[in-house]
């Protein structure tokens, strides 16, 4: 997938690009509104990272334009601005998503491919975790055709870390994605170690879940094969 | 309380009663003299009439020469008489009094012109009388008619004065009205009042001169929430990316991998920091809608739904008892949520195992009351008092949160109108009421 990072700062742009790059995303950068008006107008991207604190130019500006000439791109909205109005009016403009910086590499990636599904209808291959199948499209967990009963935010969980396979998740990571930025304030890692110990209980309940792993002092990763 | 109009109409009505009072109190003393005044004259006036009758014919046609020789004339009513006798009268008179005469067997009282006139070496004295009652009578009714116009007058006038001031003072409520509806400056109209007079146009402008000031205050305030958010957040940002592409390393130093997971714990910190502050000074500033009707049951229920594992976790049973479908409008349901959140979430922490927290709703004299109780360590008073300032809330055992979620919880409150009032007592747990006003209800 095409991406155009747009992000004046330019240490943060490549770290994004560095990232995506490692995911096989084709990456394009601009650290101007007007570079980045240009490249919108001659390539073809799937998505468009865009941040709205532009020198040159109102961020916005970029949406309408390319709404404009009828251009099919996903616009990810990416900001440190932290106006309550930006994502109203970002997404009223037509943006997919709004992330608020600083955000985790991790969370940009889950939201590029969250857009991508609902975009390319792409159906989500179910996922084999020891003796589990994970049904992405149906948000099921299951275990010899049985149903594994988890609460919504443990299969969010689980889910998070899926996507993010073989990589450790820090808990201020998993808690920042389920959470979001409502509930800041109020991080506690205990949270989402209750939540893992839930998930583990109801999942040995059936079967051993050695994929499961507690990364001791960082967090949890979750080990697949491929 | 009373309007200005009401105000203006009363006194004007008060000062016309006193004044017609005291116009009728002295009416009867100044219709006697005019009264006397006009009647002396008309005295007088006679008295000169008959006079030139006797110069002219003689005292002989008034004064038969029998034994009583007398002249007297009266109208048919007994209202007048003039009379003119012989009198040996040593001195000169010329008067006027008031007497009574018996005419008839009736007693009169008249206005008497005594004047006495020599002719020929004989004294006669002249008598012209006017009823009193006849005098009397003119007055009653010229009181009669003036008591008539005057109550048309006051009561003509109080109803023009009502509507005159009802017309001039509708500026006052066009201005009023404005401001009440408004819920934020930038909401004002800016239409200046349509008024020919001076003041409201002055109270006018001054009031838009005000609200653009507070709006530009307000504005400048959003701007440097947003300028200090962009300066603080970006190179968190760029950090923060920087230490997870190293994370990615194939085969890292476990003692690197392990300082930069704790780098990157102390960066959400102070992320997390200064996203609360920025927080309170959006509130503050009023920059988050209120637009949501929210059912307070139900957001409860969410609260307590998302807590719930925690509280299990840490063996503290948490109850909601809410049987209201109250809902509050012109709210923001996110903030909301947070504020009860930071509250039932401070109370987990704080409750230890085996004991409990309460949840409870209600209408409570003419307001909605949410309750939080539990039974955890309590509060002294002095932790009490800083308890809404920040940075100084009760200290988390894990370190984790900030110690501002119960600052950004008061400041939602303050935003929504909420009271909130907390007691606590060491070792007695802590009880936390929010007031919800009622025009909601």
């Amino acid at each position: 997938m095409n991406v155009l990072i747009v992000e004046d700062e330019k240490s943060l742009a490549n770290e994004i690009a560095a990232w995506l790059k490692k995911e096989s995303f084709l990456c394009d950068v601009a650290y101007t509104g007007r570079d980045a008006s240009e490249k919108i107008a001659v390539n073809l991207y799937d998505f468009v990272l865009l941040d709205l604190g532009l020198p040159d130019y109102d961020g916005l500006d970029l949406i309408r334009e390319a709404r404009k000439s009828s251009i099919d791109v996903s616009f990810i909205i990416i900001t440190a601005r932290g106006a309550v109005e930006d994502r109203v009016k970002g997404l009223d403009l037509g943006a997919d998503d709004y992330l608020p910086k600083p955000f985790a590499l991790a969370e940009l990636q889950s939201r590029i491919m969250a857009v991508a599904r609902r975009k390319f209808q792409i159906t989500s291959p179910d996922i084999t975790l020891g003796e589990f199948i994970m049904e992405i499209q149906a948000r099921r967990l299951k275990h010899n055709g049985r149903e594994v009963e988890i609460t919504r935010k443990e299969f969010d969980l689980l889910h998070y870390l899926v996507i993010n396979h073989n990589k450790v998740l820090a808990r201020h990571q998993l808690y920042e994605h389920i959470w979001g930025n409502t509930l800041d304030d109020q991080y506690d890692s205990n949270f989402i170690d209750v939540h893992i110990k839930n998930l583990r209980k109801k999942l040995n309940a059936h079967a051993p879940s050695p994929w499961l792993e507690t990364v001791r002092g960082v967090g949890y990763r979750v080990t697949t094969d491929r | 309380m009373m309007k200005l109009q009401t105000k203006l109409a009363l006194f004007n009505l008060l000062s016309k009663l006193v004044f017609s009072a005291l116009f009728l109190g002295f009416l009867p003393l100044i219709i006697e003299r005019i009264n006397t005044h006009q009647t002396d004259n008309e005295l007088i006036n006679k008295r000169e009439e008959v006079i030139d009758l006797i110069s002219e014919v003689g005292i002989e046609p008034f004064i038969t020469s029998g034994t009583d020789g007398d002249f007297g004339s009266y109208n048919i009513l007994k209202e007048e008489f003039i009379s003119l006798e012989r009198s040996d009268l040593a001195e000169d008179w010329n008067f006027i009094e008031v007497t009574q005469r018996l005419i008839d067997d009736e007693a009169i009282v008249y206005r008497v012109l005594h004047y006495s006139l020599k002719i020929d070496g004989q004294t006669y004295l002249l008598e012209i009388g006017k009823s009193l009652s006849s005098i009397t009578y003119a007055a009653r009714n010229i009181r009669r008619v003036i008591l008539i116009f005057l109550s048309i007058f006051i009561a003509t006038t109080l109803l023009s004065d009502l509507f005159y001031t009802a017309r001039i003072l509708r500026p006052l409520r066009i201005i009023t009205g404005r401001l009440k509806e408004t819920s934020s400056p930038s909401f004002v109209n800016a239409e200046p009042v349509i008024t020919s007079t001076e003041d409201f146009i002055q109270l006018d402008r001054t009031l838009r001169e005000m609200m653009r000031k507070i709006e530009d205050l307000f504005r400048k305030e959003k701007e440097i929430t947003v300028n200090i958010s962009h300066e603080l957040m970006t190179p968190v940002s760029v950090l923060r990316s920087k230490l997870e592409n190293m994370l990615l390393q194939e085969n890292i130093d476990p003692y690197l991998e392990a300082g930069i997971e704790e780098s990157l714990r102390t960066l959400h910190r102070l992320k997390t920091l200064v996203n609360s502050l920025l927080m309170i000074a959006r509130i503050e500033s009023r920059q988050y809608l209120r637009e949501e009707t929210v059912n307070l049951g139900l957001l409860l229920n969410e609260v307590v739904e998302e807590l719930a594992p925690i509280a299990e976790d840490a063996g503290v049973s948490i109850t909601l008892d809410c049987n209201s479908k109250f809902s509050f409008s012109k709210a923001n349901r996110s903030l909301l949520f947070s504020m009860f959140y930071n509250v039932v979430n401070n109370a987990v922490k704080n409750t230890p195992e085996s004991g409990r927290i309460e949840i409870g709703g209600e209408e409570s004299e003419g307001r909605f009351k949410v309750s939080v109780c539990d039974t955890g360590s309590g509060m002294s008073k002095e932790q009490l008092d800083k308890l809404f300032s920040r940075f100084s809330t009760r200290l988390d055992p894990q370190g984790d949160s900030t110690g501002i979620g119960l600052a950004i919880t008061k400041s939602i409150a303050d935003f929504h109108d909420v009271a909130v009032r907390v007691l606590s007592e060491p070792g007695n747990g802590t009880q936390f009421f929010f007031f919800f006003p009622v025009n909601s209800l």
